[in-house]
């Protein structure tokens, strides 16, 4: 396995050229002049031209696109147009509250989600099982900032029990930051949750016909037992492959929750940066985002052998 | 049950159990709170040099964190700040001023007429007056620490009103070392001598900006605050900016008090806050900002100028404030060339603009002109308020006048680099375009850029119109207001002639606080003498 681990992990090399290769080339194509953002309303056409010398954002693709590679493969992600700073800083100081959103939001979706899923499988047919597929089409059909705004309204303008926007660092204590990402988590946390709980539910069916259950239940199993411990193990596989997948639906989802709820993360940081043109720190986010996706989807390839023996690597 | 209670009280349990010692932390922490102001901006700090960019949100940080030689009150009238007063000789070409005792800047260095010096050097090469003023400048040297002179090849007589000019880029002033930092370079320190230091450290672009009250700044001892001159008190300890993109979670922060002051709600979200007892919705400016529709000087159509004026019975201007700001006619004002309400607004050949309205008259007019059916590219955002609502009434009126209309609404970034495009439409270029700009960019000729008719050096549209030019280079020499005034009614005869664009009205920017917020100074985001009651 640690040979297949490695083999992946060097696989992730030409995938990431492709993605920076795409990424600077979609950049250097797209409308949109820096320059002309920084320079602002009342700058004339001469002042923008000076500016742009200044940013060498009048140099030919190739010279750029193989400074940049160069500066990537010396750990050097570059540094903003606009504020000066490092990207590399820029991703320090915004990656925290994007993680603890999404680990939330994941934690809370698993566990609510699997056991959703396993009891409408266990009670196909009955008011518990059209309940959560009635849920589940919500989740799937009501965009994230709706219920963002929904959340906020009840919850923080109506019953001021939680704060409207914001986030607080882990650092300055528990309650706080949690205070802070209740309400952005449940409205990530939606489709994400409706995506899982379907998955497991239709998992879930499939291994309950199976011979080995009528065997368990013949044997006289407890329904807890038979439930989560002999029919949820063997639905595991396609159920962690949906999780792994719905990674780049938080990833999207996280964009747009945190402009929702003023959450200083790398979601509002590439929205920012795309606005106003900032190449390097849009290039450096994309190629953390890819990174990351990719790495998931190794973590899961890995974690099959735990739940299937038969799986080898 | 409240917010405090719900997490609150879960988080007091342990600590509880642990100690009480918490406990005074917890009741000192209300009165720190009130002396912490906290802001939404209207938009992302992306740039901390306000002379390397011009936008205001940048000008509204700089206000805070610099101070200049002379301010300027609401009445327009240059006032020393930094400045002690000035001293003119050899009939107008020598300028001496003499620094106030005890001037610091926020690292602690003294300010010497030195860093003035280099201060001015660097706003010279980007501010439109400084821009008028360099060529004329035969000297501009510090005398010793304390005093600094221009001696100019000629008389120029608005010299002091340039200086305290609140503009972009106003003339700030910077330590010697940052001010030495090429005009067209970002600086990389933020170093000033006003009433509030900034926190590098806390900066975090598009979430946190803070600063902290100077306690070394000594306002003036004399005046009243106005715009930006007189006394600038610092009643908070911590200036606090939340960047909030999104209006409706920046209207639900300030409706729950989790912030103090949003800088620019949109109408609807004013119309919600009218509704409060706890937010006052009022303008940020008592002067209007000016809205225009700018063509594109250098193809057809609107290379000739017949079918520029043809275009002006079809401009209702109240259509295009309507569409932004409602319909309460409180909240705008028809305009000229120059701001409402400024010394130079004049009523000179308005009927262009206020006669009767007609867009069977432009269609006429247009025929009469000999417009050929040639494709007009409108290019528009939808992401800025002001410029969407302004594109979206001019998308109605040209296909009102039956005209070739292609019109393209993106994002701002595109748009601002695309009407920098001087190729023909065909080609990707633009026929016109709609903005707005604050109410001290059209005071006067010099910063009214737009109305330059300097051809290729021009503002994006690039008119050229030889007599704008000279009237402007006559505006700066004039002796007095009364001259001043003279002049600026031919410059808006001429350009209500030429039209180098169409003033399509000036509206009230609002601004909302929490009630308990009192002694603001209207003009822009200012934040000195703003106090909690």
């Amino acid at each position: 396995m640690f040979a297949y681990a490695v083999r992946r992990v060097l696989a992730t090399i030409p995938v990431m050229a492709i993605v920076a290769l795409f990424v600077f080339s979609l950049l250097y194509i797209a409308p949109g002049d820096p320059a002309a953002v920084i320079a602002g309303d009342q700058a004339t056409p001469q002042d923008v031209e000076r500016i742009r010398a200044s940013l060498g954002l009048d140099r030919p693709f190739l010279v750029r696109f193989g400074e940049w590679v160069w500066n990537i493969l010396n750990g050097d992600m570059g540094v903003s147009i606009f504020t000066n700073l490092p990207v590399t800083t820029m991703i320090q100081q915004r990656i925290e509250p994007t993680v603890s959103l999404m680990v939330l939001t994941l934690c809370l979706a698993v566990s609510i989600a699997v056991p959703m899923g396993v009891i409408a499988a266990w009670k196909q047919g009955s008011w518990i099982d059209r309940a959560v597929m009635g849920f589940a089409v919500l989740g799937f059909s009501v965009p994230v900032f709706v219920v963002g705004y929904v959340l906020a309204y009840i919850f923080a303008l109506e019953l001021d029990w939680l704060p409207v926007q914001g986030y607080t660092k882990f650092e300055e204590g528990f309650f706080p930051w949690l205070e802070n990402l209740i309400l952005p988590s449940i409205a990530l946390g939606g489709v994400y949750i409706a995506l899982i709980a379907r998955i497991t539910r239709a998992t879930m069916l499939e291994v309950l016909q199976q011979d080995y259950i009528r065997t368990a239940r013949a044997k006289g199993a407890g329904q807890r037992n038979i439930l989560f411990l002999h029919a949820l193990k063997n639905a595991a596989v396609p159920i962690v492959t949906v999780i792994g997948i719905g990674i780049a639906l938080l990833i999207g989802g996280a964009v747009v929750t945190e402009s929702v709820f003023a959450i200083p993360g790398l979601g509002r940081l590439t929205v920012d940066a795309i606005l106003r043109r900032d190449y390097p720190v849009i290039q450096g986010v994309v190629l953390l985002f890819s990174f990351v996706y990719v790495l998931v989807n190794l973590v899961i390839d890995l974690a099959y052998t735990l739940f299937d023996p038969r799986i080898r690597y | 049950m409240h917010r405090r209670s719900l997490l609150g009280g879960a988080a007091a349990l342990p600590a509880a159990a642990l100690s009480t010692a918490s406990l005074p932390t917890a009741s000192l922490a209300q009165p720190a709170n009130a002396r912490v102001l906290k802001f939404v901006p209207q938009a992302n700090l992306t740039s901390l040099d306000p002379i390397w960019t011009t936008a205001n949100v940048t000008r509204n940080h700089a206000w805070l964190v610099y101070d200049v030689l002379y301010g300027m009150d609401a009445r327009f009238q240059p006032q020393p700040q930094m400045a002690a007063g000035h001293t003119v000789e050899d009939e107008g070409r020598a300028w001496t001023f003499t620094l106030r005792d005890g001037l610091r800047f926020h690292d602690g260095e003294p300010v010497r007429a030195t860093d003035c010096v280099a201060s001015l050097r660097r706003w010279m090469k980007r501010n439109p007056n400084g821009q008028k003023i360099e060529p004329l400048v035969d000297e501009l040297v510090a005398l010793d620490d304390r005093r600094l002179r221009f001696r100019l090849k000629r008389a120029f007589p608005r010299l002091l009103a340039s200086l305290a000019n609140p503009s972009n880029p106003a003339a700030f002033i910077m330590p010697e070392r940052i001010a030495r930092t090429d005009p067209f370079q970002q600086i990389r320190e933020t170093v000033g001598s006003g009433p509030f230091r900034f926190l590098p450290r806390e900066y975090n672009s598009g979430s946190f900006v803070a600063y902290e009250r100077n306690p070394d700044y000594q306002p003036i001892s004399s005046g009243a605050a106005s715009l930006t001159a007189g006394p600038k008190v610092a009643h908070f300890d911590r200036i606090e900016w939340h960047i909030i993109t999104d209006a409706a979670t920046a209207a639900a922060a300030l409706q729950a008090g989790e912030i103090d002051w949003y800088e620019q709600p949109s109408p609807e979200i004013q119309q919600l806050f009218r509704r409060n007892r706890q937010i006052v919705v009022e303008p940020i400016d008592i002067l209007p900002n000016p809205a225009i529709l700018r063509f594109n000087h250098l193809h057809p159509p609107f290379n000739d100028k017949k079918i520029r004026q043809a275009l002006l019975p079809a401009v209702d201007q109240s259509d295009y404030m309507t569409a932004i700001v409602g319909p309460d006619p409180a909240g705008f004002s028809s305009m000229g060339i120059f701001t409402p309400g400024t010394p130079l607004a004049n009523d000179a050949g308005m009927g262009a603009l206020l006669g009767p309205r007609s867009i069977d008259r432009s269609k006429a007019l247009l025929r009469e002109a000999g417009y050929a059916n040639q494709p007009i590219r409108l290019i528009g955002p939808t992401d800025i308020l002001a410029p969407a609502a302004l594109t979206q009434v001019a998308v109605d009126m040209f296909r009102k006048l039956e005209v070739n209309l292609d019109f393209v609404l993106t994002d701002w970034g595109s748009v601002i680099q695309r009407r920098a495009s001087r190729e023909p439409v065909e080609k990707g270029g633009w026929s016109t375009f709609l903005t707005a700009f604050s109410s001290f960019e059209f005071a006067d000729p010099a910063g009214n850029f737009p109305l330059r008719g300097n051809g290729a050096a021009a503002w994006f549209g690039w008119p050229t119109i030889p007599r704008l030019e000279e009237l402007r280079d006559a505006w700066f020499d004039a002796p007095d207001i009364e001259a001043q005034q003279r002049l600026a009614r031919e410059i808006q005869l001429t350009a209500l002639d030429e039209v180098p664009y169409i003033p399509v009205g000036a509206y009230l920017s609002m601004t909302s606080l929490r009630r308990n917020l009192s002694g603001r100074v209207p003009g822009f985001a200012l934040f000195w003498n703003l106090k909690r009651s």
